[in-house]
């Protein structure tokens, strides 16, 4: 058997993930796709249309790790691991010093701690929305922006407002009061921003902070949750060029190592029916 | 831009503000006495331990009161952040919560106080006396405060029987025996602590002080019945830390400062004057703990007519004479002046007929429907707010039960409006308002039906 | 007639339906005494021929009728166990015996009596330490309880009676312990969730076949060939009430056991015999006050040193769990409790200090106390998993 790529799929609850590997770590392709609902069940397309972009065929793959929300139930994965693992492999791949990742995702925030991309410990938030994508989602959806364009407005803020709500519901509540007295949207959702970046810096509290200290997560696509954690952690925060990417690197990297393991130990791998067939977590 | 100077709605006694500064000077206190090597120990609010270590003379300081301080100071925020990232529940005590974050800052700092520590801070303790009474968990919390500092920490039994289980034959000398002992053995405990000898006398004095702090309590709270009632709950929630926090340690003036509240109220009965500077369109309980960081949120109400004449928690108890001749052991004395038999607290509060409805009630489901209704019907309330606590578990669980038997028994609405001691964001004004707003035709609406019953309010 | 099921079956059947076994013999006379957490002094009930009846909630049941009268603030285990006893579930019992476990505990007994009116009732006001008054007073509030027993019955518990029911739970607790033994190999003989529905159980049965039910199980155990796997890791769970199998499920469903726990429908309340001493109640007052290491109760190395060493605080108060640790042979500790359990809670820091100490990995869970948020916990286990193996 031949080992050349390695594929790892991350099926988060707002994006899909795939990252496809050669036996040099480098990146030969990677797909993202919203999980929303019509691409809920559909991991395999995801997968398919990477297989594409590298120019593989399924079968070329050596081993198919998942990870993220949906891991479980992803037919065609031959092993998974969490999110926190794979996580802490991925960023340490682009920042191999890193001692703490923060990782903001759709529908939750998760601190880790970790060395020369091992997990040693790790904190995550709550089920509830706030401080997570979700919330910055229902918000902008709200007030009629796109999230993309959330960082930018931000960055003209030049006096925040405080959202002390700890609740989506409520802190869209203050949102709009705050709007309708006038304050300039900018400061608003700089407000709203600074509310995120402390909800996790005080979570990750626990893990104590040492740098360098990582962001991942679709959430560290906004410049200005970026700058507000900078602000709430007192250091600098690093991000790797596409930050949603780092769970599905780590999972292709982790699935490597697993194999090359197994390999060293004299065994054979194991690995799935590589069906591509749909994923059934979400029903 | 000016705007007419409207009075505030609610409106405030004078003689508050000399027993609200009483509170400060304990932390004042406590610092000076830790400066010049005096023992200082954080001790709980409960019944028996405050005028116990005030007559051994150590200076006592309650992380309870401070951590409410805070929040009423809105810097409680960064110590509830810093016991989360020390590992604690966010569910537990706000006030535990507030001492853990100010605890482990202390750590952080070698053990001085906080520079961001208001009203001075409390100094590093020699000892932390803990208790179960009314909220057992809190010893849990002083036992965690282990991983911070040195100090022993002592935990003051005292009995907590159901009700029926109070009346069983001879068990109200053993619960009396049992607290003799129990704190006779704190007694033995501070005595080898502090190498020093208990001066018993001291403490006929700090616990004799306390029972007359509570007899002008007492008195003012007959006062209160007036209509419109002359003192508002704000009141006595800015007052009452002066009463159980020093009332032990300062007696004499505490004792003066309720008095001249007493004669500052009784004016105002005499003049029919009332707490609020609005008409009196209600009359209301506070149920529970307040929210030591809104308490503004009582000037909301009060600018719609309410007028919160009474509150359940710490309500002094009727003053009677104890005919304690019999004992001459100072302790025995000490417990038995302060832990009387439910039957016969029972009688002096409602009388021998009602008292005796009550213990057959008992008696019988091991429940009282009536019991600890009193107040709304003395008070003639008109509605009754229930401040379910999102950490505090003892003084919320029995609310929705009150509120069935407040309907039941004497056809009194409640308001059940949701928060916390410390934590500001468990509470939302807007909504609470809003509440209160559609509460009105509530109280409005049992009005009728106590008329219509005969019921004398 | 089938054969009636032994076993593991048995325990299983009764785990599913549990007041099946206590509806018969209330068809034959007897008296069935519900029990609220385990301070109430079971032996005392099986002196007078009472069957004790442990109250559980039901996390697989909305609470829909407790929210008018408890807030939902309070622990949600008691919280389901008063809304079951607001839907009539506990309709057969005869009689409700409730102890100062914690304050919220104390309540629910207040507003049982209140609500589900269960015709008997008793509160045992258990002492918090261990302080020598303490030990008295129970004493003391164990004579009054006996005395309200024999009231409710209208028999004398006699001595001999109360010895030989001591005789009987103590052959109980051997038993667990036996079968906990069967926990120590590798893989274990018995799965975490299969030893729930066994203590669970036990404790919804007369003590005498409880101790029948628990033989039949250490003998199939022993002899069957399809029990648990070998995973990666060997856990000790410990934590609040734990009377559903979903937490223990969930975690044996990734690559765990859990081969030993320190809570309330497992281990806890069995490691411990009582003592028959001369004065019989001073033995049930010891155990149920000092030996029970429920964290309700305030332990500390000596009440009376006026020094203080945290360390040692902390091996005083839980070295029996690295016992635990070591004698199961256990690398990872789980800390679960039910959310709004200050008891459980404020001993979390504390514990983990003890457990980082020795080296031992250690997470801690909270859960609401209804099976779907289970899954959500599940990235978190699989991830402690991750980093100890
Ligand atoms: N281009 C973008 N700019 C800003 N935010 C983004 C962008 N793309 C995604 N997000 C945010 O990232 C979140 C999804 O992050 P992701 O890490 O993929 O979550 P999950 O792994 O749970 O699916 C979304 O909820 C959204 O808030
Ligand atoms: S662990 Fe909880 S449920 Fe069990 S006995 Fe202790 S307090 Fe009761
Ligand atoms: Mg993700």
């Amino acid at each position: 058997m031949v080992l050349i790529y390695f594929a790892g799929i991350d099926l988060g609850s707002t994006m899909t993930k795939v990252v496809i590997v050669d036996e040099d770590d480098q990146t030969k392709a990677s797909v993202v796709y919203h999980t929303g609902a019509e691409h809920r069940r559909l991991a395999n397309r995801v997968m398919e249309e990477s297989l594409a972009k590298a120019n593989l065929s399924i079968d070329d793959i050596s081993f198919v790790m998942a990870t993220g929300y949906g891991r479980i139930n992803v037919p065609f994965a031959d092993r998974q691991i969490t999110e926190l693992s794979c996580h802490a492999r991925g960023v340490a791949s682009f920042f191999p010093h890193v001692r703490l990742a923060i990782d903001i995702g759709g529908q939750d925030a998760k601190g880790l701690k970790t060395r020369d991309g091992k997990l040693l410990d790790f904190v995550m938030s709550d089920k509830c929305a706030a401080g997570t994508g979700r919330f910055l989602e229902v918000i902008s959806a709200a007030l009629g922006l796109k999230i993309e364009d959330l960082g930018d407005i931000s960055l003209r803020s030049t006096q925040k407002v405080s959202v002390s709500s700890t609740c989506t519901v409520f802190a869209q509540q203050e949102v709009v009061n705050h709007l309708s007295e006038g304050v300039p949207l900018e400061d608003v959702i700089a407000g709203l921003h600074d509310a995120i970046a402390g909800r996790s810096a005080r979570m990750v509290n626990r893990l104590k902070v040492e740098p360098d200290v990582v962001f991942t997560g679709g959430v560290a696509k906004n410049v200005g949750v970026v700058k507000a954690l900078e602000e709430n952690l007192g250091c600098p925060v690093l991000v790797p060029e596409e930050p949603l990417l780092s769970g599905a690197i780590g999972a292709a990297l982790l699935g490597k190592e697993h194999v090359l393991k197994a390999l060293a130990r004299g065994e054979t791998i194991q690995t799935g029916k590589r069906r591509l067939e749909e994923a059934t977590f979400f029903k | 831009m000016t705007t007419e100077a409207k009075p505030r709605a609610l409106n405030r006694l004078q003689s508050m503000y000399a027993l609200r500064a009483e509170v400060d000077k304990m932390y004042e206190g406590g610092v000076e006495a830790s400066e010049e090597g005096r023992p200082v120990a954080w001790v709980m609010l409960e019944g028996w331990s405050n005028a116990i270590l005030n007559a051994m003379g150590v200076n006592t300081v309650f992380p309870e009161n401070y951590s409410s301080l805070c929040a009423a100071q809105g810097v409680a925020t960064p110590f509830l952040e810093r016991s989360e990232a020390e590992g604690y529940p966010t569910h537990l005590c706000g006030y535990a919560r507030t001492c853990v974050g100010y605890s482990s800052r202390m750590v952080e700092l070698d053990g001085k106080i906080p520079p961001e520590a208001p009203a001075g801070g409390m100094p590093k303790p020699i000892l932390l006396v803990a208790s179960g009474e009314v909220c057992d968990a809190r010893f849990k919390w002083f036992q965690s405060l282990g991983r911070f500092f040195d100090a022993p920490v002592w935990t003051i039994e005292s009995p907590y029987p159901g009700l029926r289980e109070r009346l069983t034959e001879g068990a109200h000398e053993r619960n009396v025996n049992f607290l003799i002992n129990e704190l006779k053995a704190f007694v033995a405990f501070l005595e080898k602590l502090l190498g020093k000898k208990m001066d018993w006398d001291a403490l006929e004095h700090t616990g004799g002080g306390t029972n007359e702090i509570n007899r002008w309590r007492w008195e003012i709270n007959e006062l209160r019945k007036a209509r419109p009632g002359p003192m508002n709950t704000r009141d006595f929630w800015s007052a009452v830390t002066a009463a159980l926090f020093r009332g032990a340690a300062n007696p004499d003036v505490i004792t003066k400062g309720f008095e001249r509240m007493y004669d500052e109220v009784k004016e105002r009965v005499n003049n029919g004057i009332a707490g609020i500077n609005r008409p009196e369109k209600y009359r209301l309980s506070f149920e529970g703990l307040p929210p030591w960081h809104s308490l503004g949120f009582l000037e909301q109400l009060a600018e719609r007519g309410w007028n919160f004449v009474i509150e359940s928690a710490y309500r002094p108890p009727r003053p009677i004479t104890i005919d304690l001749s019999k004992y001459s052991d100072p302790m025995e004395r000490y417990v038995r002046r302060r832990y009387r038999r439910l039957e016969d607290s029972l009688e002096e509060d409602y009388g021998p007929e009602e008292a005796g409805l009550i213990i057959d009630e008992i008696l019988c489901d091991g429940v009282s429907r009536r019991m600890g209704l009193r107040h709304i019907r003395d008070y003639q309330v008109d509605g009754v707010v229930l401040h379910v606590l999102l950490t505090c578990r003892s003084t919320s669980a029995g609310l929705n039960l009150l509120q069935h038997r407040l309907l039941d028994v004497l056809k009194v609405p409640s308001l059940v409006i949701e928060g916390d001691i410390i934590d500001v964001s468990a509470f939302n004004p807007a909504e609470a308002l809003r509440n209160a707003e559609t509460f009105e035709e509530t109280m409005d609406h049992y009005r009728k039906v106590r008329k219509e019953l005969g019921m004398p309010w | 007639m089938a054969e009636p099921s032994k076993g593991l079956l048995r325990a299983q059947e009764i785990y599913q339906d549990r007041s099946q076994r206590a509806l018969e013999l209330r068809e034959q006379g007897k008296k069935i005494m519900g029990y609220l957490c385990i301070y109430p002094v079971l032996e005392m009930m099986t002196a007078l021929d009472i069957v004790p009846y442990r109250i559980f909630g039901d996390m697989r049941e909305p609470i829909t009728r407790a929210d008018a009268y408890m807030p939902s603030v309070n622990c949600p285990f008691l919280r389901s166990c008063l809304d079951l006893g607001l839907k009539e579930k506990y309709d057969f019992l005869d009689g409700i015996v409730t102890s100062h476990i914690c304050d919220v505990g104390s309540s629910l007994s207040g507003i049982w009596n209140y609500t589900v009116r269960t015709p008997f009732s008793h509160h045992i006001d258990t002492p918090h330490t261990l302080h020598e008054t303490s030990l008295k007073q129970e004493r003391g509030l164990l004579e009054d309880y006996r005395k309200a027993l024999e009231d409710f019955t209208g028999h004398k518990m006699t001595t001999e009676n109360l010895k030989k029911a001591i005789r009987v739970h103590n052959e109980q607790r051997a038993l667990v312990r036996e079968l906990y033994e069967l926990k120590k190999p590798d893989p274990p003989l018995i799965s975490g969730v299969e030893t729930i529905r066994v203590i669970k159980a036990i404790q919804s049965i007369p003590v005498d076949e409880g101790n029948e039910l628990l033989r039949d199980v250490i003998s199939e155990v022993k002899e069957r060939g399809d029990g648990p796997q070998t995973k990666s890791a060997r856990l000790l769970l410990w934590g609040s009430i734990l009377d559903d199998t979903a937490l223990p499920e969930m975690i044996e469903g990734l690559d765990a056991n859990v081969v030993m726990d320190d809570t309330c429908v497992g281990s806890r309340p069995y490691f411990n015999d009582v003592e028959v001493t001369g004065d019989v109640i001073d033995g049930l007052a010891r155990h149920y006050l000092m030996d029970i290491k429920c964290p309700r109760t305030f332990r500390t190395r000596d009440y009376n040193d006026v020094r203080k060493d945290y360390m040692k605080d902390l091996e005083v108060r839980f070295s029996y769990l690295s016992d635990y640790a070591r004698d199961w042979k256990t690398n990872g500790v789980i800390l679960e409790s039910v959310r709004y359990c200050d008891t459980h809670g404020y001993d979390v820091p504390g514990l983990r200090d003890y457990l980082d100490n020795l080296g031992i990995p250690s997470i801690y869970l909270e859960h609401d106390y209804t099976e779907g948020a289970l899954a959500p916990l599940r990235t978190r286990v699989q991830g402690f998993l991750e980093i100890i193996s």
